[in-house]
């Protein structure tokens, strides 16, 4: 507001009191902390098991959305977590949440499937090696850990993201809110996208030989994911 | 339907760690399904900006401008004075002795007086509301004590005023305190009026009372000729 001198007039408003959250509907689980992972199964497996690296491609079927907290570490990309990473996740969130008012709730299995190597230096051949770790498979869109309780995403979000960008996969904080927004942004995109060919309508109908050149899971990937990644700016 | 056996025999698997190369028909694919934005007839920054939606109504500001509105309704002088900040007890001296001549002392705020104002028949008030600022409000008009109370004051400057549906500068406030009250300048406007007809019984008489002094000066100068002619009586 200027005044009579052009001069800016500094001038206190009204204070507006916001009502503060409303943290009524959340449960709390017996342990607000997060489990501590075994590295090795409790019945380790005998047989070693093929490498199967299907349960890193395409889109995640499970662990998709929230359950009990509302706030989480969304996978954008496939990957193995060991125990290395569950420790890091553990050890980092124990210490940034206070047990108190808020909880944190595994997302992800303890690993599950054997990983095998060879000793260092030898040539190839005489066998498959003996299992060395074991490890937890996880896809894109998949969420790994949920934080809840009487915290505000602002609080939650720093040291979200400082354990996100540590796992072997991209990843990022989300929160209910945000991943609503996220998938409708998606879909949104997907509808009003101007470009009258898209790689589904390619692909089904086969145009031009196309899938000669592709894999018969790109019917299903619809060309956003190539191997573990996930192409977030593909519609 | 499978791909010809030649095509995997030397290639990597298909989900590797690192970034597997494209076959180049499928990065030609890729390029082509790309995503198009749309494009509006009217691009969005030559359209008018959206004014804020969802503007909650403040309780506490609607209690306010209900308060700023009977006041104004319920007094007959209202002063808008520029207030610059004094010491609290300075502020409770003040009040006290306008409370004594039944001048109320009430801060507003800028943000909600403005509409208030806006609305109401005192629209040509609101260039006074700018910067900080006070109501004296009282249902009587005693101008010449507020005043002499305000001079005393130098931190409380008086910018305008609306008495009795009337708006007037600070001179006009000045010349309004030096009007004589109001019971005086009735029995003026009366005594005015009725001197008139206060004349007109004197009117009426002028004509026997100028008859009867020049008789009266006759039988006088005829008493002075015969008096001095005729011996006195006995």
């Amino acid at each position: 507001p200027a005044g009579p001198g052009g001069v800016a007039v500094p001038r206190a408003g009204l204070k507006k009191l916001a009502l503060p959250p409303d943290y009524s509907g959340i449960t709390f689980p017996e342990k607000p902390k997060l489990k501590f992972m075994d590295k090795v199964p409790a019945v380790p497996k005998v047989r070693r098991e093929p490498r199967r690296l299907r349960d890193i491609r395409g889109p995640s079927q499970v662990a998709t959305d929230f359950t009990q907290g509302q706030y989480g570490i969304l996978a954008l990309g496939g990957g193995y977590l060991h125990w290395g990473h569950f420790e890091m996740i553990r050890l980092t969130i124990g210490r940034s949440i206070d047990p108190k008012s808020m909880f944190a709730v595994w997302r992800v299995p303890a690993p599950y499937k054997s990983v095998t190597r060879k000793s260092l230096g030898h040539r190839m051949g005489g066998g498959k090696g003996p299992i060395d770790h074991y490890v937890t498979a996880v896809k894109s869109g998949r969420l790994v850990v949920e934080v809840g309780g009487r915290c505000e995403f602002e609080e939650v979000r720093p040291f979200l993201a400082r354990v996100a960008q540590k796992l072997p996969f991209p990843a990022v904080p989300v929160s209910r809110e945000s991943l609503r927004e996220m998938r409708r942004e998606e879909e949104q995109k997907r509808l009003d996208n101007q470009n009258p060919w898209t790689f589904e309508r390619v692909v089904a109908s086969n145009m031009l030989g196309m899938r000669k050149y592709l894999s018969p899971y790109d019917l299903q990937l619809k060309g956003r994911y190539w191997g573990k990644f996930f192409l977030k700016h593909r519609v | 339907w499978l791909p010809a056996l030649q095509l995997l025999r030397h290639a990597s698997k298909a989900v590797t760690r690192h970034w597997k190369a494209m076959n180049f028909q499928r990065q030609k694919l890729l390029a082509v399904t790309e995503y198009l934005a749309p494009r509006p007839a009217v691009p969005p920054r030559c359209l008018p900006r959206p004014t804020a939606q969802g503007h909650q109504e403040d309780g506490h500001a609607a209690v306010l401008r209900r308060q700023v509105q009977e006041t104004l309704r319920g007094s007959r002088m209202v002063a808008v004075c520029q207030y610059n900040s004094m010491p609290d007890e300075d502020v409770v001296t003040l009040r006290h002795y306008l409370r004594k001549h039944d001048i109320h002392v009430k801060f507003v705020l800028n943000e909600i007086v403005r509409p208030v104002l806006a609305q109401s028949k005192y629209r040509n008030l609101l260039p006074l509301f700018v910067c900080r600022n006070i109501l004296l409000v009282s249902p009587e008009t005693r101008a010449r004590e507020m005043l002499r109370v305000l001079k005393g004051v130098p931190q409380v400057n008086l910018l305008g005023a609306c008495i009795d549906d009337t708006i007037l500068s600070r001179q006009g406030v000045e010349n309004f305190a030096r009007l004589p009250p109001l019971e005086v300048s009735q029995g003026q406007t009366v005594a005015a009026l009725s001197l008139l007809s206060s004349q007109t019984c004197s009117l009426l008489q002028r004509g026997p009372a100028h008859l009867t002094a020049l008789l009266d000066q006759h039988i006088r100068q005829l008493q002075d000729v015969a008096g001095p002619t005729e011996p006195p009586p006995g």
